[in-house]
């Protein structure tokens, strides 16, 4: 047998073939790590385990919801532990295959340098990354896992036991006449919200960075200062101020602005069109500072050689904008683009601070502005029907991530991405 | 070679797992609660509606004296309290004793968040049957009352001399001089708590009633005295004496403002508002609603707020003690003195403090007209979509029978999707 | 037409477009500022310029709330979360414009694009994992979230921009026998301070806006939040003390203000650098 293998086969138990390597150090290390893992792990993963495949058989000892997280985490504890393991039987077996084709082994001090200099990466990295998987990844997790139960009002810890039940909840959601028939009413305002208030939102700021960079213009600083106030102000208070100041009837908008200028009352908060209206400048004006800010540094790093060939090519101002400003700027930011589009398809915050999704809009099961994020929140949530909600936010982030994955494939940014 | 080492590797791990796995199943844990019956614990927890701690303190010091065990109270937003106790209860960060309004009662015991008590019939006749019978879901106690409120009429003392007897001489007011006001009435009848006192007036009913067991398959909120009731409503804002700025959402808040700053004679509104309405130094009159003008009485909500026993205490007999002393007559006298909520409590209905109190006796007769919320789970649905048809018909873009027949049939609905067992 | 007339009505144009730029952005924060200087309750009893101005509200926040709490648990918060997203920023993006190593090329494409995924269901599951690690009710696992969240976005901002420090630079060094880390803090961290000084105040402002998982996390009212406690303020549907609200925004609204005057000179060519890719 060779080396490679017999080293390998020996690291089923952790350390073991780098003891047969020689390895003595590295090989006490890895057995030490896998006994601490057992011994720290191993009731969690026990009951865990056991946790997400019966959800729990007795009331009121177990708690549905806290055994599904409890299997979730033990999951990814399962997962970090393999990823341990695999590398312990790699190292054993690469060690041995050196051995079999006769190249020296490293010394102790050799290998402390080769983990620094390969594991400074990782080192690095890893921290943020253990986090964003507890903090993004596994709540992601749990939400795909809730969608297949029936956690809802009637089957509630502590009274009862959760079940899985397949894809039940997303059979329903397309039999429902109710979800049905207002859906394509709500997505059909979502696209055009986003589209609307993100592409007003971005255009707004470059306009504004465009006009304010010009050569000529005075006071630079203060007037960006006063710009980039909307973002200074936490966005739920402004969007409050502005839910006073558009009242139909006692709001500033409508008494102080449009009444002098001999505009009669419009019913900002009682029409779905004006309050779609209302919505789309409230985001602009909540979002158009970002874009300004980063849309006046790409102007600022414009060769200025660019434009000045242009104007010994007669070209206007217009077309300078149009064929040298423009493309790049969009050239340069698109991906930041693309997550301001994907933040307002979710824009939750503004559409239910401002009116909570109304007015009402007839023989419909949503309002007038609800979007679908905000819409499944209602439906779900006074209800109590949770894994329904998981079930269509499933739906709802296949649509944004998938949008999202292309969008971010065309931008070239992202293709020279494998390059150091 | 190395993937097929981790293959089984992976499975035999998994199926141990698995296998010998699970809790020990050693049932004595979970009889818990029964053990600590006789045991004094130290502390109990109580959650306390917001700024309404004041009404409890004493009573919790009297407790504590006669008791030996210490009770801490933390006020927390009524509504939230629900949300919370599901979270903090099962993490055992929960409290012993949460205050709730009745409507949730049904939801809450049905989820297994609040426990029944076990009260003998001696204290349950302290207070009157409708408080009680609506803390009561499913034929067993869940706790008991600490207060009712209802929608009263609420007048500015300076513009209007005395409470009209009938909504029509409200409207020959407001269609008059106000007072001196900019709006003689104010009410908030595009959020259906507050119109549906309104709608039953006429004949409506949100579940129908077959001897104190609410039927959700029977809807009346489309039913002839609906129509006629929101009709009615919408006539207020079709002649422009309610604005257009009082529709939808952030009605309450903005009515509460225009009635502080005195630009509203009177105002349709629960006991909680006094309070704000006297700190704004507006001089108050209340009186219960006046009349419909088909004679009959104003049917409002009635709401209970009660304190129930979380079914994550680990002391539910002491607990419930707790909620019983609290809400004892002298406890809940203290509490009206201090919080000025309404006690449902016979005896002081009664009391010269309740019955020479002019607000105290409006929320108190206008509850006996009045109708319980309906405290079953199915209420649920029904806030939204009724509110909807309200506001629909109240900014014309719907006649009132459409709009209502459209939210019945919303409601239906989603009772079939979200309550079939 | 002459040139010099074009100009004048060019910038003319340009000045005009600005002013009403300015007055659009300043309209409802004055709004804020002025009904918190009302001595009613209501934001539609208030003027933009009071009658009779007062402090009450002021006052009351500090007699009758427990705002200076508040405050100094938000700024404790938002100091931590930024010193720690620095850091774990900072490090992460430079091993990602710098190393080669296992998930580097879509690491974080997909955390960025995971964190499109509404959240609204997993909160619970993050209330339930913060229970099991007995950090729920602490500001450290508020902190530990916020953290976390604003990772993927700032990590691709920082990478971007070291990516525009030329690479000879750390070559040179590694040949006169620097280590990485010496690498990192000597020659990388100094020529990015602008694109840190935005994470910095990214991530020092976003706890200020947060009021839903902060509400969620923290249950003891000593350990509350601003946002929490002021959104408390309105929420509740028969409150009515919208101007003690505005009060309490307007001083929150004043620092960050503040730090976004003096950092900006660093933030436009920060961001500029972070957010493109040429």
């Amino acid at each position: 047998m060779t080396h490679r293998k017999t080293a390998a086969l020996l690291s089923i138990i952790p350390g073991m073939g780098q003891f047969y390597n020689k390895q003595f150090v590295k090989g006490f290390a890895f057995l030490f790590l896998a006994v601490c893992y057992f011994i720290a792990f191993l009731d969690f993963l026990n009951i865990g385990l056991w946790g997400i495949v019966t959800l729990g058989t007795e009331v009121p000892r177990d708690h549905s919801i806290f055994l599904l997280v409890n299997g979730v985490i033990s999951i990814l504890v399962v997962g970090i532990g393999l990823a341990f393991y695999y590398f312990n039987l790699y190292d054993a077996y690469q060690n041995g295959k050196k051995r079999d084709n006769g190249l020296e082994l490293s010394t102790l001090k050799e290998q402390y340098h080769n983990v620094v200099d390969k594991g400074f990466p990782y080192l690095m990295v890893g921290p943020g990354f253990l986090l964003l998987i507890f903090v993004v990844i596994f709540p992601i997790i749990f939400m795909l896992l809730l969608a297949f139960t029936n956690y809802n009002l009637y089957n509630s810890p502590p009274a009862k036991l959760v079940d899985w039940v397949g894809f039940k909840n997303f059979i329903e959601i397309f039999s429902l006449d109710i979800w049905r028939e207002t859906f394509v009413s709500v997505f059909a305002w979502t696209i055009i919200w986003t589209f609307t208030a993100t592409t007003l939102q971005v255009a707004v700021g470059i306009f504004l960075a465009v006009v304010l960079n010009q050569k000529e213009i005075k006071f630079k600083g203060v007037i960006r200062t006063l710009l980039i106030l909307p973002w200074a102000v936490p966005a739920f208070v402004s969007i409050l101020i502005f839910s006073g100041l558009f009242n139909d009837t006692f709001g500033a908008i409508n008494q102080s602005i449009l009444a002098p200028l001999g505009i009669d009352s419009l019913p900002w908060m009682t029409d779905p069109f004006y309050t779609k209206i209302a919505l789309i400048f409230i985001q602009s004006w909540l979002g158009f500072p970002f874009v300004m800010a980063m849309t006046t540094g790409v102007l600022q790093s414009i060769p200025g050689e660019l434009y000045e060939a242009a104007t010994v090519d007669g070209a206007s101002n217009w077309d300078k904008f149009r064929k040298i400003t423009l493309p790049m700027i969009l050239f340069t930011t698109a991906p930041i683009l693309i997550t301001q589009y994907t933040f307002n398809f979710n824009n939750f915050n503004v559409i239910y601070l401002f009116n909570n999704g109304g007015p009402a809009v007839a023989d419909q099961n949503a309002g007038g502005t609800d979007i679908l994020i905000s819409w499944i929140y209602n439906l779900t949530m006074t209800s109590a029907q949770y894994s329904k909600a998981a079930a269509v936010t499933v739906l709802l982030s296949l649509i944004i991530v998938s949008l999202a994955l292309w969008q971010f494939r065309k931008t070239k940014s992202f293709k020279d991405e494998g390059m150091i | 070679m190395k993937k097929l080492l981790a293959l089984p590797l992976t499975f035999a791990l998994a199926a141990s797992a698995l296998a010998a796995c699970g809790p020990q199943e050693d049932s004595s844990s979970t009889g818990g609660k029964k053990e600590t019956a006789s045991d004094k614990p130290e502390k109990l927890v109580i959650w306390e509606d917001q700024e309404k701690g004041a009404g409890t303190e004493d009573a919790i010091k009297k407790f504590e004296e006669k008791h030996g065990i210490k009770v801490e109270l933390k006020e927390i937003p009524m509504l939230d309290q629900q949300e919370k106790l599901r979270l903090d209860g099962p993490a055992k960060k929960g409290p012993d004793v949460i205050t709730t309004p009745h409507d949730r009662v049904g939801p809450l015991a049905i989820e297994g968040l609040i426990a029944p008590i076990e009260i003998s019939d001696d204290v349950t006749k302290l207070y009157t049957e409708s408080s009680i019978n609506a803390l009561t879901y499913d034929g067993k106690l869940y706790g008991l009352p600490k207060s009712t409120e209802t929608p009263v009429f609420i007048y500015n003392k300076k513009q209007m001399t005395e409470a009209p007897e009938s909504l029509d001489d409200v409207l020959a007011f407001s269609k008059g001089d106000k007072g001196g006001a900019q709006y003689g009435f104010l009410a908030n009848w595009t959020d259906f708590y507050f119109a549906n006192g309104i709608l039953s007036g006429y004949g409506s009913y949100v579940f129908k009633d077959d001897n104190g067991t609410l039927n959700p398959e029977d809807l009346g909120l489309a039913n002839e005295g609906a129509v006629e009731g929101l009709d009615y409503i919408t006539s207020w804002y079709k002649d422009g004496l309610f604005p257009k700025g009082i529709i939808g959402e952030k009605a309450g808040q903005t009515i509460d403002g225009l009635f502080q700053e005195g630009k509203v004679a009177s105002v349709m509104n629960g006991p909680w508002s006094f309070q704000g309405y006297k700190d704004a130094g507006i001089d108050i009159g209340v009186a219960p609603m006046p009349k419909l003008p088909n004679g009959e009485y104003v049917k409002t909500f009635i709401g209970v707020k009660g304190y129930n026993v979380s079914a994550f205490s680990e002391n539910q007999e002491w607990a419930a003690k707790l909620v019983e002393f609290i809400t004892n007559e002298e406890s809940a006298k203290t509490r009206f003195e201090k919080t000025a909520e309404i006690p449902p409590v016979v005896s002081l209905m009664e009391d010269p403090l309740i019955a020479d109190n002019e607000a105290a006796k409006a929320v108190a007769v206008q509850s006996e007209r009045g109708v319980p919320m309906p405290n079953i789970p199915e209420m649920a649905e029904v806030w939204a979509p009724a509110a909807n048809a309200l506001q629909l018909s109240a900014t014309g873009k719907s006649e009132p029978k459409a709009a209502l027949e459209s939210a019945v049939k919303t409601i239906g609905q989603n009772i079939k999707a979200n309550h079939s067992k | 037409m002459s040139i010099k007339t074009a100009r004048r009505i060019r910038l003319t144009l340009s000045y005009l477009v600005l002013l009403s730029a300015i007055a659009i952005v300043v309209y409802p924060i004055l709004w804020v500022i002025g009904s918190s200087f009302n001595p009613g309750n209501t934001l539609s009893s208030s003027t933009i310029i009071p009658e009779n101005a007062t402090l009450t509200h002021y006052k009351k926040l500090f007699a009758e709330t427990d705002y200076l709490i508040w405050y100094w648990n938000t700024l404790k918060i938002c100091f931590i979360t930024m010193v720690l997203s620095v850091i774990f920023i900072g490090l992460t993006a430079y091993a990602f414009s710098r190393y080669k190593f296992i998930g580097r090329k879509n690491g974080l494409l997909l955390f960025l694009i995971l964190q499109m995924i509404p959240q609204f269901v997993a909160i619970l599951a993050i209330y339930i994992l913060a229970y099991q690690v007995g950090l729920l009710d602490t500001h450290f696992a508020l902190i530990l979230v916020y953290v976390g969240g604003l990772i993927p976005m700032n990590t691709y901002l920082a990478k971007n921009y070291y990516d525009t420090i030329p690479k000879e630079l750390d070559e040179s060094a590694r040949i006169d026998g620097a280590g990485h880390f010496r690498i990192f803090w000597q020659i990388i961290l100094p020529l990015s301070k602008p694109i840190l000084a935005v994470i910095a105040l990214f991530s020092f402002i976003s706890p200020f806006a947060d009021f839903i998982l902060a509400s969620i996390l923290i249950s003891s009212d000593e350990k509350m939040t601003l946002a929490v406690g002021l959104f408390n303020m309105i929420k509740n549907e028969f409150g009515n003390s919208f101007t003690l609200f505005a009060a309490g925004s307007v001083l929150v609204a004043i620092p960050i203000g503040l730090l976004f005057l003096s950092l900006q000179r660093y933030f436009i060519s920060g961001l500029t650098a972070g957010g493109t890719k040429g």
